[in-house]
């Protein structure tokens, strides 16, 4: 009854023998302009539950920028979600950029709208499986956990040689053995010069989309950028969805930008075990400046501050929510408050409300992530020296 | 922040859900139709908008077609009308859709795939060549572009010596579902929605026969909503329009009367029913008690209604002629306008020739055959209907509070609400699947090994190929001059505030692209990133 092409060995019952302690990562994406996403989304919510981390990069990817991502994210496979009937022209493309990256261990499998005919073909030029309309979830994931268990984890000193030549790829990678062990057996990344910077604020404050924008300013500027974007996972099964990437991404991949997502442990509130050692990571491999995105859970949210040096809390007019919401805590960590959606209404309330809460002792800026205004000076409160 | 109603999740296809074996007039809390229903073509319209329905004029026959070049689906339009279809829809590709050209970078592969490239006049001069555009009508499948196609339309029926005022049609137009479910738009929803109305002041005051816009449930339930949440989304938007056209200054009774709508017809047979006839009840309200309308006209919900794509299988596609069928009776008995029934091999390809006769077919045999057409409303009165119909119109007023208590519909969109909504009910629906709870036929149950045995449609590389050196030669032979100055017009416009539709209009005729106007409005209104994701 599965509709499915797979070019996994028969018998193979790699779930067992999965070496590392991470969940699987698969990373989700649509590529092109077709913006039929309920596959996709109901797809990643059933792989979440069934214990998978899923990096979700949105719309109207390219297939350069998604294998970018699959590169940066160190993920178990990529699948391809296409209901625009342009699997022969995409497949391709993406099995081009991937021996271009040299990131060929990681498998390629491809979920739409696929006649019979085309199946024997993708299959052929390398695609893992092919999924369609109505194979049964559980296959999906059984296929996709027994892909992802064949991904070897590498050699430590090789990666480390990687790492000091500033290979992106040894880079990610490392990132994934520090998260299954969070141990480097003795190794410590050298200390480097990165201004390390959290942000912080409510859910729906558009935290994503706003370091995505300050991400590409500071790349203009010349600096190179590395960003730990933090959403929850559960408890339950270790699943995650990580979403955020998929805010900041820039149009054309750009090797002094790079972004991670990590699951955080579950609790509310509090980071994730490994993530100041992803971060150390960050700043030996020479970042100028590292933004941590953290799940923004409000008030309990203040174990950013062992993590960074200094802070951004962002705020949105909201008559006044946001600036209740955070009022314990995370105000008083925050070094900057950056006013976002200034376009919407209600903005001089905020702020006013704002400046009573605080004082003006900290700088409250005022910023406009979807008319792109300013973000000047956020970046440059970011490059000015710790007071 | 994530609020999330509890609407519909115990869809009565859900099994256990309806738990007593049939419903009495105890369980209409006290709710006599006797009293309170009303006649068909009264208000409140719950039994039909019009006093003798389908007695007097069966709904319209719209199958929507749309591949290749503007040549190939010329063609399939022609077949389509000499097969006794009675209007025309327009199908877009990809491109088309987001408001790119075909020789775009994201255009790769997706040219003529899923509908017909259109990216300048002269492709939409070939795609009616032969067809009077003052004795069809024509509905056109587009958003984020819709006022450019418009104006495409507008300006090929001036070759043909067509007035305005005669050109009957509906344009989709509903830029909010886009944010909700589809995904197509491009610019953010404030100056989108100014554009739409910018389309609905032009067909007021020039093209009183024209529905500029169809505020679509269809996107929002094939994304996975449940019916409530399809009535109850689709409804708010259409009151969001309302209310910027009041805003902008018209007289409500001046564009009412031409809003329509669109609907998803699922499995849920009697559900279907229920929403249709909720929906009609529920804007002749609204209509008349919060924007004050006053022509009865303006009362109305008239609809066309699609059978659920999302329901066709790719196994055993020949089963999908038989889900098609009574998903059609659903919208005739829910009293549609017009309807369009879905090929069976819609989720291997777009339909074949073959394919898309039978789908029509069901339609004349649904209008011809079965005598469904001698009675208005003949469901009024069932106990079970007229419940279903409460039930799912309270649904729909308790969504209304949520949306408005958020802020009203673009707040709502800015905290994500109703994708998180939709992205919620498809992933239950989903798990009811994999539970064994919902069962689809050929695919849970009674199924067959082998691959599907049906010949499909398949588009070629050609087309591609074509449009990009058809945009080639157009840009070289065009007049330099007023097509700079057409943009330049368009820009100053839109930058002032003003009805962007006689530039758009102006721009078509100096051979201006949909790539290139889009862009222009782009530099002025912004881009859109998209909401909250989850």
């Amino acid at each position: 009854m599965v509709a499915m092409t797979t070019a996994l060995p028969k018998g193979s019952s790699g779930v067992e023998n999965h070496t590392s302690q991470n969940p699987p990562r698969i990373l989700l994406a649509k590529i092109g302009l077709d913006g039929h996403d309920r596959g996709v989304k109901v797809l990643a919510r059933s792989f979440r539950d069934a214990g998978i981390e899923v990096i979700y990069t949105g719309l109207w990817q390219t297939c350069e920028a998604t294998m970018h991502a699959a590169l940066q994210e160190d993920v178990d496979v990529v699948g391809v979600s296409l209901l625009s009937a342009a699997h022969m022209s995409v497949m391709p493309e993406m099995l081009r950029i991937r021996e271009e990256l040299g990131i060929e261990h990681i498998p390629l499998v491809l979920g739409g709208i696929v006649p019979e005919a085309d199946k024997p073909k993708l299959t052929e030029m390398g695609i893992a499986a092919v999924f369609n309309p109505g194979s049964p979830i559980d296959a999906i994931i059984d296929t996709l956990k027994k892909l992802a268990a064949k991904h070897q984890p590498s050699d430590f000193d090789s990666l480390k040689t990687g790492y000091e030549r500033r290979d992106m790829r040894a880079l990610a990678k490392m990132i994934s053995v520090i998260q299954a062990d969070n141990d480097c057996a003795g190794w410590s990344p050298p200390k480097g010069v990165a201004k390390i910077i959290g942000v912080t604020g409510a859910p729906g404050v558009g935290k994503s989309s706003f370091i995505g924008k300050l991400g590409k300013l500071l790349r203009e500027r010349g600096k190179r950028v590395g960003v730990v974007a933090i959403d929850p996972s559960s408890p339950i099964t270790g699943g995650a969805l990580l979403g955020d990437r998929l805010r900041m991404m820039h149009d054309a991949p750009d090797e002094g930008f790079f972004v991670r997502s990590v699951s955080s442990s579950g609790s509310a509130g509090e980071l994730a075990p490994c993530c100041s050692d992803v971060v150390r990571l960050l700043d030996g491999f020479g970042f100028d400046v590292i933004l941590v995105e953290t799940v923004g859970a409000g008030q309990g949210d203040v174990g950013i501050r062992e993590l960074v040096e200094r802070t951004i809390l962002l705020l949105m007019p909201d008559s006044g929510d946001s600036v209740q919401f955070s009022k314990a805590g995370i105000m008083e960590i925050a070094n900057c408050f950056v006013l976002n959606k200034c376009d919407l209404a209600g903005a001089d309330a905020t702020e006013a409300q704002l400046l009573g809460a605080v004082g003006d002792s900290r700088p409250i800026l005022r910023v406009s992530t979807i008319r792109n205004e300013g973000i000047e000076a956020v970046a440059d409160w970011v490059s000015s020296p710790r007071s | 922040m994530s609020v999330k109603p509890s609407v519909g999740k115990q869809s009565t296809s859900t099994k256990g859900a309806e738990a007593k074996p049939f419903v009495g007039p105890e369980d209409l809390g006290g709710y006599d139709p006797a009293k309170s229903l009303g006649e068909p073509g009264r208000f409140p319209y719950t039994r039909g908008p019009h006093r003798t329905m389908y007695q007097h004029r069966l709904w319209t026959m719209r199958q929507f077609a749309g591949f290749g070049s503007a040549d190939d689906t010329n063609q399939r339009f022609k077949y389509l009308l000499g097969h006794g279809q009675t209007g025309l829809s327009t199908a877009f590709d990809l491109p088309t859709l987001m408001g790119r050209d075909s020789n775009d970078s994201l255009a790769l592969g997706e040219v003529g795939r899923c509908g017909v490239a259109i990216s300048s006049l002269a492709d939409m001069r070939r795609l009616f060549d032969g067809i009077d555009l003052g004795s069809v009508s024509t509905s056109m499948t587009i958003n984020a572009p819709a006022a450019i196609l418009l104006a495409f339309y507008a300006a090929v029926a001036k070759e043909q010596g067509v007035p305005l005022d005669k050109l009957r049609g509906t344009l989709q137009n509903d830029i909010l579902k886009e944010f909700h479910a589809q995904n197509e738009y491009v610019f953010p929803p404030v100056p989108s929605v100014q554009l739409v109305i910018d389309t609905i002041e032009f067909c007021a005051e020039r093209m009183p026969q024209w529905n500029p816009v169809s505020v679509s449930g269809y996107h929002i339930r094939e994304a996975g909503s449940t019916a409530a949440e399809e009535l109850a989304f689709t409804l708010a938007d259409g009151m969001a329009y309302v209310q910027g056209s009041i805003d902008r200054g018209l007289d409500v009774d001046s564009f009412a009367p031409r809003l329509s709508f669109f609907f998803d017809v699922h499995n849920d047979f009697f559900e279907e029913i229920a929403k249709l006839r909720a929906a009609r009840r529920i804007w002749a309200h609204v209509m008349r008690d919060r924007f004050k309308a006053k022509n009865e006209r303006s009362w109305l919900l008239r609809t066309h209604c699609q059978t659920a794509g999302v329901s066709l299988t790719e196994q055993q596609p020949t089963n999908n002629i038989i889900r098609v069928a009574y998903q059609a009776m659903a919208g005739v008995l829910g009293g549609t306008q017009s309807l369009h029934t879905n090929s069976m091999d819609e989720t291997l390809a777009l339909p074949s020739e073959k394919a898309a006769k039978i789908a029509l077919r069901t339609q004349q045999i649904l209008a011809h055959e079965t005598n469904v057409t001698q009675t208005v409303d003949p469901l009024a009165g069932s106990y079970f209907v007229e419940k279903m119909t409460n039930e799912i119109e309270a649904k729909a007023y308790a969504v209304f509070d949520q949306i408005d208590a958020m802020g009203g519909v673009f707040a709502a969109i800015d905290r994500g609400y109703f994708r998180r909504c939709i992205a919620e009910s498809a992933h239950a629906a989903q798990k009811r699947i994999d539970s064994g709870d919902t069962k689809i036929v050929g695919v849970t149950d009674f199924v067959e090994e082998g691959a599907p045995d049906i010949d499909t449609l398949r588009i070629t590389q050609d087309t591609e190929d074509e449009q990009v050196a058809g945009l080639k030669a157009l840009k070289a032979a065009r007049d330099q001059a007023r097509h700079t100055a057409a943009l330049d017009k368009l820009r100053e416009t839109a930058k002032n505030g003003e009805n962007v539709m006689p530039a758009l209009i102006a721009a078509a005729k100096a051979d201006a692209t949909v790539g290139e106007m889009m862009e222009t409005m782009k530099a002025v209104f912004g881009a859109y990133d998209g909401g909250p994701e989850w």
